[in-house]
């Protein structure tokens, strides 16, 4: 951010208002409804047949979908981290990126809450949730704090974008007026006053507070619907805080690709630096170590003992059926990130791109293969089952409903990128003043303001030092 | 260079491609060669119930795969429209139960030997499988003496328009649990002697039995070469009443219904649940304080 101090405010407000999408935006929009129908085509006919028009029988139960779901969950974690993590550590580096990390975290618990409906088989059903639900079982925390978490995340999107929502409706030159009106309707009532300015910044606070608990529960919570399952692969105490580590290492790759595809496409590189690139890439090295840490944990302690029950699961998983993939997701979604990004050449954006798509895809078979190999070892032999039952590979309908909800995610952020500022615009303009103040008074410690100025929401627990 | 880094980073993805087709390749079926099994099973439970049971299945190398919905004709001794048993489906387990009619029972008390035909419908001249019993009875009884309780069983065959001993006949002896018969001696199964019979000492002692302390004795054979399926039970009252603890279903755990939630667990829940969305609402407040500021700051 330090080229922004020969910004205006002007050309801040220019450069980060949304833009409308030029050809590659409509093909890339086009393609992400395409796989959309075709996810919505194949739903109509797993709710015209049934649940049989999926691979998943008596054994693998949860397949694809709840792969999808945690993977959904693990990735919406990142809100948490960039917004309110790094927020509360004063780390103000990371302000263009909290809008992003954002609205990541609202699709995808939008769309884990989706997918879960579309694994029930029977929509209908979900209302059975509400009337019999019984407290003691951790699928009725899961929808408890799933719903607690999608509430915050989006007044955590919300509430930051007020001011930039009042710059929206100031621009003259907004097409088409349902997105004018949308704007009048969200934020026409925000005029920037000092008691205005005075309750949002302590609603931030108390929502940045709020949301690191809900967010770890969140994921511990899915966790444990695991965990609380006496099954090989399953049954072990340290599930909350291997995914919640899988969970920021996943979400901070995804904030990575995002940063790096609306840099390149909205020509934000004053504004998404390369050392921003640079210090996500020191945090994706540390997330990625830790999350290694917890696999070596989970796989390496029950590969020792080897007890009966486990050592067919462990087999399948390193030499067996699901090898490749468990690989593939160690080395291609941890290790290789960690010998890239260790250097300072692979914390440059191409590279950290690159990695965060490797990142990201290694995370989603990561999550295939919790749930998937577990299912098909049980303790209990299988015996005079149908052959069906001993494999399983999504069929076509459960991989166009499961790559539907990922392209429906990324519809939702494109659609957002499309009507509101993916940079926070008044957040910007606010650090700028505040970076040609302190070089004007050439002092190193923040002048001491006689009027109120609006605290930026990357430092409202600290001063800049 | 920057299109060779691309490239580079593009070869690396390409192993997730691969493992994708591996995977689908992995879950496919081997190519073992496969043979269609049919199997006539016969039964007849306490003398007085006989059926059969028809199985088919796929035999793939050392597996076995149902076949469901698959049609036979079952015939007594000759494949004749007189002879006639029954027409049946095979369900979703590859199997199909029919009782012998009451038309057939001067046929079936003509012969002490009996062979039962299965059929595909339209191919009645093809044989698929078949299944020869010898008419056989079973009885069972029980002694006490000494404090000693025993049981007793005889197989009996007809032949000659008699009914004999039935030696060499393994079976199992005990009392009917839950699925299968509990050994009431220290053997697994038992073999009748020259004069058709066994005689067990029951070791078992205390097992717990219905509320009147009712347990069930059987004695069965199973797949026997000449007899077939045989099986015959007894009441006795030799078990331990059984009352059940009801009260255990009434207590707040975690296996409980949804009324029965321990009270830490509500409180830790309800703890959380209303702070956090106590301070949501809150927040959705200021929000409205936020609009309300607005509009008296527009007038």
């Amino acid at each position: 951010m330090e080229n922004l101090t020969s910004l205006s405010s002007q050309q801040i407000t220019r450069d980060l208002v949304p833009q409308k999408f030029g050809r590659r935006g409509m093909i890339w929009t086009g393609i992400l409804i395409i796989i959309c129908l075709i996810g919505i085509y194949a739903y109509y006919r797993q709710l015209k047949n049934g649940l049989v028009v999926t691979n998943m029988r008596d054994y693998v139960s949860w397949g694809i979908y709840i792969s999808n779901f945690v993977f959904f969950v693990a990735i919406s974690l990142v809100g948490s981290l960039i917004t309110a993590i790094f927020r509360l550590s004063n780390i103000h580096w990371s302000t263009p990126l909290t809008r992003i990390a954002e609205i990541i975290a609202v699709s995808a618990i939008t769309f884990a809450s989706i997918i879960i409906i579309v694994d029930m088989g029977r929509p209908e059903r979900l209302l059975n949730i509400l009337l019999h639900g019984r407290l003691q079982s951790p699928i009725i925390w899961d929808v408890i704090v799933i719903g607690t978490y999608f509430f915050i995340s989006v007044l955590l999107l919300y509430i930051p974008m007020l001011p930039d929502l009042k710059i929206m409706n100031e621009q003259k030159n907004i097409t088409p007026g349902w997105i004018k009106r949308g704007y009048k309707f969200w934020g026409g009532f925000w005029k920037g006053t000092k008691e205005q300015f005075k309750i949002s910044n302590r609603a931030i606070i108390i929502l940045s507070i709020m949301i690191i608990p809900v967010a770890f529960s969140i994921h511990t919570v899915t966790s444990w619907l695991f965990a609380t399952t006496y099954r090989p692969g399953w049954d072990s105490t340290n599930f909350g805080a291997y995914f919640v580590s899988g969970a920021f290492l996943v979400g901070a790759g995804g904030v990575v690709v995002a940063m790096y595809v609306f840099r390149r496409y909205y020509h934000l590189e004053k504004y998404i630096t390369e050392k921003h690139f640079d210090r996500m890439g020191k945090a994706l090295v540390l997330l990625a170590f830790l999350y290694l840490y917890f696999n070596i944990n989970e796989y390496l302690v029950p590969a020792f003992k080897m007890k009966k029950p486990e050592e067919a699961h462990l087999t399948q998983l390193f030499a067996g059926e699901f090898a490749p993939l468990f690989w593939f997701a160690i080395v291609v979604g941890m290790v290789i990130p960690v010998i890239v990004l260790l250097t300072k050449k692979g914390r440059k954006p191409l590279p950290m791109f690159v990695v965060g798509i490797m990142v990201v895809v290694g995370a989603w078979f990561k999550r295939y293969l919790i749930v998937t190999p577990t299912l098909l070892h049980p303790f209990l032999p299988m015996q005079d089952v149908p052959q069906s039952y001993k494999h399983y590979f999504p069929s076509w309908e459960e991989w166009a409903i499961a790559m539907g909800s990922l392209a429906g995610a990324l519809l939702i952020i494109t659609f957002f990128v499309r009507i509101f500022p993916i940079i926070p615009i008044h957040e910007t303009i606010e650090e700028q003043k505040e970076v040609t103040d302190e070089k004007v008074t050439s002092q190193p410690q923040l002048k001491e303001k006689e009027n109120f100025i609006p605290v930026t929401t990357g430092g409202l627990l600290a001063k800049r030092q | 260079m920057k299109m060779l880094m691309k490239n580079n980073y593009i070869i690396l993805l390409l192993p997730f491609f691969f493992m994708l087709l591996n995977s689908k390749t992995a879950a496919q079926e081997d190519s073992v060669k496969s043979e269609e099994v049919v199997k006539l099973k016969y039964y007849n439970e306490n003398n007085s119930m006989q059926y059969l049971v028809t199985e088919n299945y796929l035999k793939i190398g050392k597996k076995l795969e149902p076949l469901n919905n698959k049609p036979f004709q079952l015939y007594l001794d000759s494949v004749a429209a007189e002879n006639f048993i029954a027409k049946l489906t095979t369900d979703k387990s590859g199997k199909a139960k029919s009782f012998l009619p009451t038309t057939l029972k001067t046929i079936w008390d003509a012969s002490p030997v009996h062979k039962f035909i299965a059929v595909v419908p339209g191919k009645e001249d093809e044989t698929v499988a078949e299944l020869e019993i010898t008419k056989a009875k079973i009885q069972i009884d029980t002694a006490s003496a000494d404090g000693v309780r025993s049981i007793t069983v005889q197989v009996t065959k007809y032949e000659n328009g008699e009914w004999l001993p039935a030696n060499e006949v393994e079976m199992k002896v005990g009392i009917q649990r839950l699925g299968s018969i509990l050994s009431a001696g220290d053997e697994p199964t038992y073999t009748t002697d020259s004069s058709g019979t066994v005689t067990v000492e029951v070791t078992r002692d205390s097992l717990p039995g219905d509320a009147k302390g009712n347990i069930i004795l059987a004695a069965k054979v199973e797949d026997n070469d000449m007899l077939g399926n045989l099986l015959v039970e007894k009441n006795v009252g030799w078990g331990v009443p059984t009352t059940y603890d009801t009260n255990f279903f009434e207590q707040r755990t975690l296996w409980s219904t949804r009324f029965k939630t321990p009270l830490w667990l509500l409180f830790m829940a309800y703890s959380i649940v209303f702070t956090v969305w106590g301070t949501l609402i809150y927040l959705i407040f200021q929000l409205i304080k936020i609009k309300k500021l607005g509009k008296s700051a527009s007038v």
